[in-house]
């Protein structure tokens, strides 16, 4: 009775624009806009982008999954060795504590719970991605002043072309599996492609 | 290979006794050498008969899993035996000859009056120096009215000085007296032991009898086509054990992480497990609920979670990586 007074939430018009046939593609993409937007203003990430053409190129599977990339507020992950390798620059300099690294821009594969996987569908999920993501690959989701305002003060870090932490071309390919549960809870794991060596957290 | 050379007691392929679908080493030198040389730890699981319900300190046999088995199997370092049969067939049966018996007979006698006479010199070598002990410091006895000496000292001093505040030099005298009297005492006793304790230990030593605690000096005839078995059935994880094997990581059972196997990078004797692996088919299908459940232990253990598998076709391209197993492993995400 009272169904239009109720505004839509933010997530709900968010979505709202994608369609609303529920065809796997559509669902496929909606799932990766929701988990693009509790990254976006749960966990403050920047510059998140929707890609589809590196996903693609997996041919076995009808269902096309869109991949999404962005900038964590902070670095994601350190490995050990690139852990003990700054730790050691610090102390030669006299100072103590982690610095702050660069950002890296992550892969993130939005998954649901109630899927199975199996070793076969991440085996194809990382043929298809590069170690990094491309800087100006896909489609920008949040066009807001963030973004703007990032590009303008993140000029060092993050801008294309620059420099790429060795260790990140050096280390097999990573991505931030995100998993969605019925209840919009989001957990996050990072899965390595290949015998990647546990941080000391 | 130079590693016989160093360990010529092991011949290789050497058996590994596969008795109600364990397998099972005996022999301590095996189970150093593979160790050692094919980072195989394997489990000990026996017990002592008098401790059941022991479930620590666990010593001989050793049992492998059947991966293990196979492994060592596959390699040609080993080859598995049944154990009842190759048992029965030349031990209780005629496996050996007359003569083979009573040679061995006579090593294992050989063996008991070696070890009662090392045992009879061992406890003549104690008594020797704890005689000798005794001789220093003239009496095992002694002890007490030591520690009561400078104890003495003190006192005396005491007395010393309350002799020099009554001016009484007599009561010093006495005090002396008194404690040298102790002293002057006591060699009368260690004598008497002495030569009691002498006395008891020169009775000669019969030879002790000896329980193998090998059955190979009779059991090392070549491999017996009756008693050997096929290789072990092995899980479908065993592409990727063999796997993280060549890649130098000893493996072990991982129940106590709810995993199939932990993953170590180097002898477990010094390093903490850095995988929690499983493995699986290619096409297997898991719940992502498991993923995040090992991954989330493995994270609170200061571990990775580790899921591999053979790739389809991933043996005919075997020549890249490793048999065609791929891995991936699985951290908490921080966030």
């Amino acid at each position: 009775m009272g169904a239009p007074s109720i505004a839509p939430s933010a997530l709900q018009s968010f979505l709202g624009s994608t369609g609303s046939d529920s065809s796997q593609e559509t669902q496929l993409l909606q799932l990766a806009l929701q988990i693009a937007h509790n990254l976006r203003y749960q966990h403050n990430w920047d510059d998140i982008r929707i890609h589809y053409d590196s996903t693609t190129r997996i041919k076995s599977q009808p269902p096309i999954r869109p991949l999404i990339s962005g900038f964590p507020p902070q670095r994601l992950y350190v490995h050990p060795d690139e852990q003990i390798e700054v730790l050691q620059k610090q102390k030669d300099e006299g100072k103590a504590g982690m610095p702050d690294l660069p950002r890296e821009r992550e892969w993130v594969l939005p998954s649901h719970l109630r899927e199975k996987w199996s070793l076969r569908r991440f085996g194809e999920v990382f043929n298809a991605i590069s170690t990094v993501p491309p800087q100006e690959d896909g489609e920008a989701l949040f066009d807001d002043s963030k973004r703007a305002a990032h590009t303008k003060e993140g000029g060092d870090d993050s801008m294309e072309g620059a420099p790429t932490n060795k260790w990140r071309i050096s280390q097999p390919k990573r991505l931030l599996l995100a998993t969605l549960d019925d209840d919009s809870t989001v957990v996050y794991y990072i899965v390595h492609d290949g015998i990647v060596k546990p941080r000391q957290n | 290979m130079a590693a016989q050379a160093a360990t010529p007691g092991i011949a290789e392929p050497f058996p590994i006794f596969a008795l109600a679908h364990r397998y099972l080493l005996y022999d301590i030198d095996v189970v150093s050498y593979i160790r050692r040389e094919y980072n195989i730890c394997g489990v000990l699981i026996g017990s002592l008969p008098q401790a059941p319900q022991q479930n620590v300190f666990l010593g001989l046999p050793v049992e492998l899993l059947p991966e293990e088995a196979r492994l060592l199997a596959e390699k040609g370092v080993a080859h598995i035996v049944n154990d009842v049969v190759k048992h029965k067939q030349s031990f209780l049966g005629n496996g050996l000859s007359p003569e083979e018996r009573k040679a061995y007979q006579a090593a294992l006698r050989k063996q008991g009056v070696g070890a009662a006479k090392e045992a009879t010199k061992r406890t003549n070598d104690r008594k020797k120096t704890a005689l000798k002990k005794k001789l220093d410091t003239e009496d095992w006895n002694d002890i007490p009215e030591d520690m009561l000496r400078p104890k003495a000292g003190r006192k005396k001093r005491g007395v010393v000085e309350k002799t020099k505040d009554s001016a009484e030099a007599s009561v010093e005298e006495s005090d002396d007296t008194l404690f040298a009297s102790t002293t002057d005492s006591v060699p009368s006793r260690p004598t008497i032991s002495q030569t009691s304790s002498v006395a008891g230990s020169s009775t000669e030593s019969e030879p002790y009898a000896v329980t193998p605690t090998t059955s190979y000096p009779p059991l090392q005839s070549a491999p017996s086509s009756e008693a050997r078995v096929s290789l072990p059935k092995v899980p479908p994880s065993y592409p990727l054990y063999k796997h993280l094997h060549t890649e130098g990581y000893f493996l072990a059972p991982g129940l106590r992480f709810g995993c199939q196997y932990m993953a170590y990078p180097g002898d477990p004797l010094r390093f903490h497990s850095h995988f929690l692996v499983n493995g699986m088919d290619w096409d297997q299908e898991f719940d992502l609920l498991d993923l995040v459940g090992g991954g989330r232990l493995g994270t609170g253990v200061k571990k990775a979670f580790l899921i591999g598998g053979q790739e389809e076709g991933g043996e005919q391209r075997a020549g890249g990586n490793a048999g065609g197993v791929k891995a991936f492993c699985i951290e908490w995400g921080g966030m």
